[in-house]
């Protein structure tokens, strides 16, 4: 065993570190975190991360990566993390479809797009959920429809987030309805140009100030060439990226930033001429905290251990997942009750403690459970494949 | 980074899990609640001959030259079956004390009888006003006299005295009761005159003692490190200890995980496995990710440890964790087994008690919140 980092990744997390103390301002990241849309700023940060070589370590030379393993990638999203940066700027292109494509995609497809992901250049939005297909997500009715050298699609998504601010829809739909197949064996994967005509993007404003969208499309054409992989596979596509998705998404360095400013609150803060910090109950919720993102670390650092060697992950970065995301509920809840009477001041407000974070990050904290598939989902998922209880349904 | 056993510790472990397979049944375990000594000889023999007692001794006093996550592997195991007898006081208390903070004569005398499985060891740390643990508050008393240190008072929750050849006595040679300075720990030899010990009668009927010191006799080379400097060592022993005891949680609750599971895919209700229903499944999973973080988190601080690198706060979490992750899952556990798992011969109380003792030895979470709220700086 081993649970240290080489002397070169130690190095790597050092210069980054340097860069990112000097570039990564509260705003940039907020941008991104946040998903108000990735604006100017978040865009020359991402840009700068290629130029300073942090971004693509871990992909394949050819396409402009350094082949290094994916160690590298993790401790970007640790430090990025530690920053309130939640991800890579541009991050559903780099995390989720990169890999994909990388995987799956013909040779057109990755010399289109693996470039320009590495190079913090372009972002795509996921297209998989629909009004009808939430934790049911292979029952959707997106449809494609081959007529020739393209695919005309019609139909609606749903709680497509970033879709308002990329160039390119990562759109799963059904491309086979034959009834008596099963469900999962109809879908497609696509990459779309989002400003194809034919797409109409609304939003849809969540209770934390986030935006996601409805996107509706009506006779969408979309060239043969941008079907990534082979037809009606792309379910399985989808479930076989899974594992590192959640790897690369859930990351418990990014709940650090919110223990950091709780305990340098309860420092500063005092009740009847004593800080907070020597409140018992306050101690003991802090403390807590820290254990359980221990934990995480340990977790999430081990489902990445098994990803970097490929060995087999089943359930592993599913634990990882809920574990981070209850994790992230009970530190904010935890921190919401040190503030106290104030916890509920939003940002602007005179009052307000720890520059409004915790209380936007309560308001987030209920949609961690439940986007990328919910807590009960992925239990059930962690009973079947981690230990092998029979399904139900 | 590297999660793998290197091979030893593969080999260490089936060893390890088939020894303990045949050699400790529970009826074996919960015969042993009743005997007054609480283990037997020929076992105790048994594990000697397998070098078990010796795994972390250096070569040089005729050990095995394990490491600290070496001898977690073992616990691991001993948890599982739930191993009754001296071999945590000795080894993890005693003997990695010894180690610790030992000269070069105390090493010689010990550890190589240690490794043979001819020396018991344990460790007296609680005492009657620790009403919640603390080690490094110490009321009993040692002051010199010629070329001894006299003991007086009373420590309680001392595993295995009974049986020990020699205790670990943590004893005020100066300084204020609260203070971890001024503590100094005792090599004292349990046949002694002057100590007098009473079982603990405990929810496991394990062995645990009131040790009264009356007017007892310690030679000047007995002392274990330096005079006063004893709460230093003793938070090192106590951090070790820590991880050896959550070893010994991993083991019993990934026992508790499998017999409910195995239970839930065959048990039938409502004609179909209850490990069918999202309920029972999700009981399952919880116990699975509580013993997931508490598996690797041991071994990463185990390993923390041996390496020599500082981690307080780890060792903390890891405690803290453990001890309530396994308090958990025998909870789930005898939701997810009904009755059965109610009767005093199911394997279940077995588990679940012993999870509240483990829970409560060397310090349990609210304890090591403390000591983490500390190093967070509150």
């Amino acid at each position: 065993m081993d649970f240290g980092f080489t002397k070169d990744e130690q190095a790597f997390r050092e210069r980054l570190s340097d860069f990112l103390d000097k570039e990564l301002t509260e705003e940039i990241a907020r941008q991104n975190w946040e998903d108000l849309g990735v604006k100017s700023e978040a865009r020359e940060f991402s840009l700068k991360l290629a130029a300073y070589g942090f971004l693509g370590l871990s992909w394949p030379k050819e396409y402009g990566g350094q082949g290094l393993p994916p160690t590298y990638d993790f401790i970007l999203l640790d430090e990025l993390g530690k920053r309130w940066g939640a991800h890579v700027p541009l991050d559903v292109g780099y995390t989720m479809v990169g890999p994909t494509i990388l995987r799956r995609g013909g040779e057109d497809l990755k010399k289109e797009f693996l470039p320009r992901i590495i190079n913090g250049e372009i972002e795509f939005c996921l297209g998989y959920t629909e009004p009808n297909a939430g934790s049911d997500l292979a029952s959707m009715g997106m449809r494609a429809v081959d007529e020739g050298d393209y695919f005309v699609i019609n139909g609606q998504k749903t709680f497509n987030t970033e879709c308002h601010y990329s160039e390119y829809h990562w759109l799963a739909v059904r491309t086979d309805a034959d009834p008596n197949i099963s469900k999962h064996k109809g879908i497609t994967l696509f990459v779309v140009d989002m400003d194809s005509p034919g797409i109409t993007v609304r939003p849809l404003w969540t209770m934390s100030g986030e935006r996601t969208n409805e996107v509706y499309y009506e006779d969408v054409k979309v060239p043969k060439s941008r079907m990534v992989g082979e037809e009606n596979k792309g379910f399985y596509y989808m479930m076989e990226a899974l594992g590192s998705e959640r790897n690369q998404v859930f990351v418990p360095g990014r709940l650090a930033p919110i223990l950091d400013d709780l305990i340098q609150y309860v420092k500063e803060t005092e009740v009847d001429g004593k800080p907070l910090s020597k409140d018992p109950l306050v101690r003991h919720k802090l403390a807590q905290a820290s254990i359980e993102l221990e934990v995480a670390t340990v977790l999430a650092d081990h489902s990445r251990w098994l990803e970097s060697n490929d060995l087999p992950m089943a359930y592993q970065a599913e634990i990882t997942k809920v574990f981070t995301s209850e994790l992230e509920q009970r530190l904010v809840n935890s921190g919401m009750e040190i503030l106290g009477l104030f916890s509920q001041l939003m940002e602007g407000s005179k009052w307000v403690p720890s520059r409004g974070r915790i209380s936007w990050y309560f308001l987030h904290s209920f949609m961690t459970t439940i986007g990328a598939g919910t807590s009960e989902v992925g239990r059930s998922v962690i009973a079947q494949r981690g230990l092998g209880l029979p399904r139900a349904y | 980074m590297d999660f793998h056993f290197t091979e030893e510790q593969r080999i260490l472990q089936k060893t390890a899990r088939d020894f303990l397979q045949a050699e400790c049944p529970s009826s074996f375990v919960l015969e042993m609640e009743d005997d007054e000594k609480g283990y037997t000889q020929e076992l105790w023999n048994k594990m000697a001959e397998l070098g078990w007692m010796a795994l972390v001794i250096p070569e040089e006093y005729d050990g095995v030259g394990g490491n600290l996550v070496d001898l977690v592997v073992m616990l691991e195991e001993m948890g599982r079956f739930c191993l009754p007898g001296p071999f945590f006081s000795t080894v993890v208390l005693g003997c990695l004390g010894i180690m610790e903070a030992g000269s070069e004569e105390q090493m010689r005398t010990f550890l190589p009888k240690i490794g043979a499985g001819e020396l018991v060891l344990t460790m007296a740390i609680s005492e009657p006003q620790n009403r919640k643990y603390d080690p490094f508050r110490v009321g009993v008393k040692a002051e010199a006299k010629e070329n001894d240190f006299i003991i007086n008072g009373t420590k309680l929750f001392v595993p295995d005295a009974h049986v020990s050849d020699y205790i670990i006595c943590t004893a005020r040679t100066s300084g204020d009761q609260r203070s971890k300075e001024g503590v100094t720990l005792f090599v004292v030899s349990s046949k002694s005159p002057g100590i007098h010990m009473t079982p603990m009668k405990t929810l496991a009927g394990d062995k645990q003692f009131e040790v009264d010191f009356k007017e007892v006799s310690v030679p000047n080379d007995h002392v274990l490190g330096q005079i006063d400097q004893g709460g230093e060592i003793l938070e090192k022993i106590l951090q070790k200890g820590a991880i050896c005891k959550c070893a010994e949680m991993l083991g019993g609750s990934q026992k508790v995980l499998e017999i409910a599971t195995e239970y839930a895919k065959e048990r039938e209700q409502f004609g179909r496995p209850i490990g069918s229903f999202q309920a029972v499944q999700h009981h399952c999973s919880n116990m699975l990710m509580d013993i997931e973080g508490s598996r690797y988190i041991t071994y990463k601080v185990a390993w923390l440890l041996g390496e020599g690198i500082p981690c307080t706060k780890q060792v903390s979490a890891a405690k803290a964790w453990t001890s309530e992750g396994y308090k958990r899952v025998a909870g789930l556990g005898h939701q997810i087994m009904g009755a059965t798992g109610y009767i005093i011969e199911h394997d279940m109380p077995l588990y679940s008690r012993r999870a509240k003792i483990a829970e409560l030895a060397l310090g349990d979470a609210g304890y090591h919140r403390d000591v983490i709220a500390k190093e967070l700086g509150l």
